[in-house]
């Protein structure tokens, strides 16, 4: 009979605890790394961003489907000094209105993404809600056309994953798309400008 | 004969071997065109504008309204031109760059007057003297060009876009301050005219970008339009608004889009002639307010429509003036030209 007591089982020479907590630490690390890599990236690739020059743009809707994003880093932005608060706003309803109403038969925007408030008889002021708007530009050629040009397209930042080859500019009709230096990274109109 | 058949030089089997060779070689270059053809098109329909802005039907003038042809065209002496007005023998004046351009009837360079910058609009009176706008003043020259006197705008943000001249007074739209300036002929300020007042009746000017214009008509009444009300005005010389009439639509009796009449003169027998942007287009209307006529439908501006869809939409702007004859000369600062339109029956007889 073996009187000999059973050794003790080997020690494995890592825990299942400790594998686990390091395992968390690593992904934590490599997750944390990840995420300044891709700010690093995506703000600081060379020192410059994509940025639309709004006097170059002409408005060819490839904006809004051309992105890699599911919506496209390119927003509408509304520069209000130029505005000029009409009424009847061509960015905002159909180019023939049944009504100048807020139904949204007589949007031009096909998102809805204008918001139209009343200020003073006859001024409205129009402002665009960022989340639905998709960059399509229809509102853009509505205001260049008959209006001031105060709504123009420009590449959100905090958005845009400033890709290397951006797939916007491969296709931008215009040839509007521009490398712009990260700490001047919109092109805004100005009253100036304009 | 020598009963000998003459040599062939293609067999029959050769003959159909080489026929069927060059049928399945312009079969392939067929099938080769097609697959070019449908890239090509696939290409196209893959930049399309996939959220198209139409106002293809706005841009089509019924031929049936177009009472009016041109007669000559000539190029505007330099760029950057805002308006054009007639003066003395149908002498066009217009204001371009820094210069009022100072052309005869034909379209031949007279003169030119500089200014210290941009000019903005120009009108001239029956003794000759010339009024320039500059944007914060009205310049005045004599006959020979001679600057006889310069009158500030005290006003805050002026912006003198239109001018007319009557015996006595010298008339001044302001699109900064949304008021038609009334001078007497020394460049004192004589009125106001057009701004806000519930007292009068008076709406106000609706004016959301520069294009206030004013014009004298023989009813003793000037004419001024409003461009975000879609309207033309008719106020007394002492700021009475007396009749006003227009209506937004994009059908041709109406002005388009936002702010719409942008200029405006009278032809001599009192009928308005109105200029569009956006969808440039020049009509004319009864003393009423009737839609009487198509003088130019945006089929007559292709570069201006062009220049819609890119660029700047603040200089594209059309304007017209109406000389001795009732012809209507119209400036189309796009394409740097001016044209001389008359009515079908007369441009036939000239």
């Amino acid at each position: 009979m073996d009187t000999n007591p059973q050794p003790n089982p080997p020690k494995p020479p890592v825990s299942r605890r400790q594998f686990m907590r390091d395992g968390a630490r690593a992904t934590m690390l490599v997750g944390v790394g990840g995420l300044v890599g891709l700010l690093a990236g995506r703000h600081a690739s060379n020192g410059f961003v994509w940025q639309i020059d709004p006097a170059k743009c002409v408005r060819c809707g490839l904006c809004a489907t051309s992105c890699v994003l599911e919506q496209s880093a390119v927003k509408c932005v509304h520069t209000h000094a130029i505005c000029g608060y009409c009424r009847l706003c061509t960015a905002y309803f159909v180019p023939e209105p049944n009504a100048l109403s807020t139904a949204a038969e007589n949007q031009l925007c096909p998102t809805g993404a204008i918001k139209r408030s009343f200020i003073e008889d006859p001024y409205y002021e129009y402002t665009i809600d960022e989340k639905l708007c998709i960059g399509c530009a229809k509102c853009v050629e509505g205001c260049n056309r008959f209006g001031n040009g105060s709504l123009y397209l420009q590449v959100r930042h905090d958005r845009c994953l400033n890709c290397n080859e951006c797939s916007i500019a491969k296709v931008c009709a215009g040839d509007a798309f521009r490398r712009v230096p990260v700490d001047h990274p919109y092109m805004l109109k100005s009253t100036t400008s304009h | 004969m020598n009963g000998q058949e003459p040599e062939r030089d293609v067999s029959r089997r050769g003959f159909l071997k080489r026929g069927a060779r060059t049928a399945g070689a312009l079969a392939a270059v067929g099938a080769g065109l097609d697959i070019f053809e449908q890239l090509a098109v696939a290409a196209n329909e893959k930049n399309a504008n996939p959220f198209p802005y139409d106002t293809g039907r706005l841009s089509k003038t019924d031929p049936k309204l177009v009472a009016y042809e041109e007669t000559a065209r000539f190029k505007c002496p330099r760029g950057e031109a805002h308006r054009i007005a007639c003066g003395a023998d149908d002498q066009l004046l217009i204001a371009a760059g820094n210069y009022i351009s100072i052309l005869s009837r034909d379209g031949a360079l007279q003169s030119e007057i500089a200014l210290g910058g941009p000019a903005q609009c120009v009108a001239v009176a029956k003794d000759g003297t010339i009024y320039a706008g500059a944007r914060n003043q009205v310049e005045v020259f004599d006959a020979k060009g001679q600057r006889k006197a310069s009158w500030e705008v005290i006003e805050k943000r002026p912006w003198i876009t239109g001018l007319a001249v009557a015996e006595k007074d010298v008339f001044a739209a302001d699109s900064g301050n949304r008021v038609v300036w009334r001078y007497d002929r020394d460049g004192k300020v004589a009125g106001r005219i057009g701004a806000k007042d519930k007292e009068r009746n008076i709406p106000g000017f609706v004016v959301p970008s520069p294009y206030l214009d004013v014009a004298l008509h023989r009813d003793g009444l000037i004419r001024v339009n409003n461009p975000g009300s879609h309207l033309v005005e008719a106020y007394t010389f002492d700021g009475d608004r007396e009749l006003a009439w227009g209506r937004y639509s994009a059908a041709i009796d109406g002005f388009c889009g936002c702010c719409n009449p942008i200029a405006l003169d009278v032809l001599p027998d009192g009928r308005i002639v109105t200029c569009e942007k956006g969808v440039p287009r020049v009509k004319v209307y009864a003393n009423d307010g009737a839609f009487e006529c198509v003088v130019a439908g945006a089929e007559s501006f292709p570069e201006n429509v062009k220049a819609n869809e890119g660029g700047d939409p603040l200089r594209g702007a059309l304007d017209a003036t109406v000389n001795s004859r009732g012809r209507v000369c119209i400036l189309d600062p796009v394409s740097g030209t001016v044209r001389v339109m008359a009515r079908k029956a007369e441009a036939k007889g000239s």
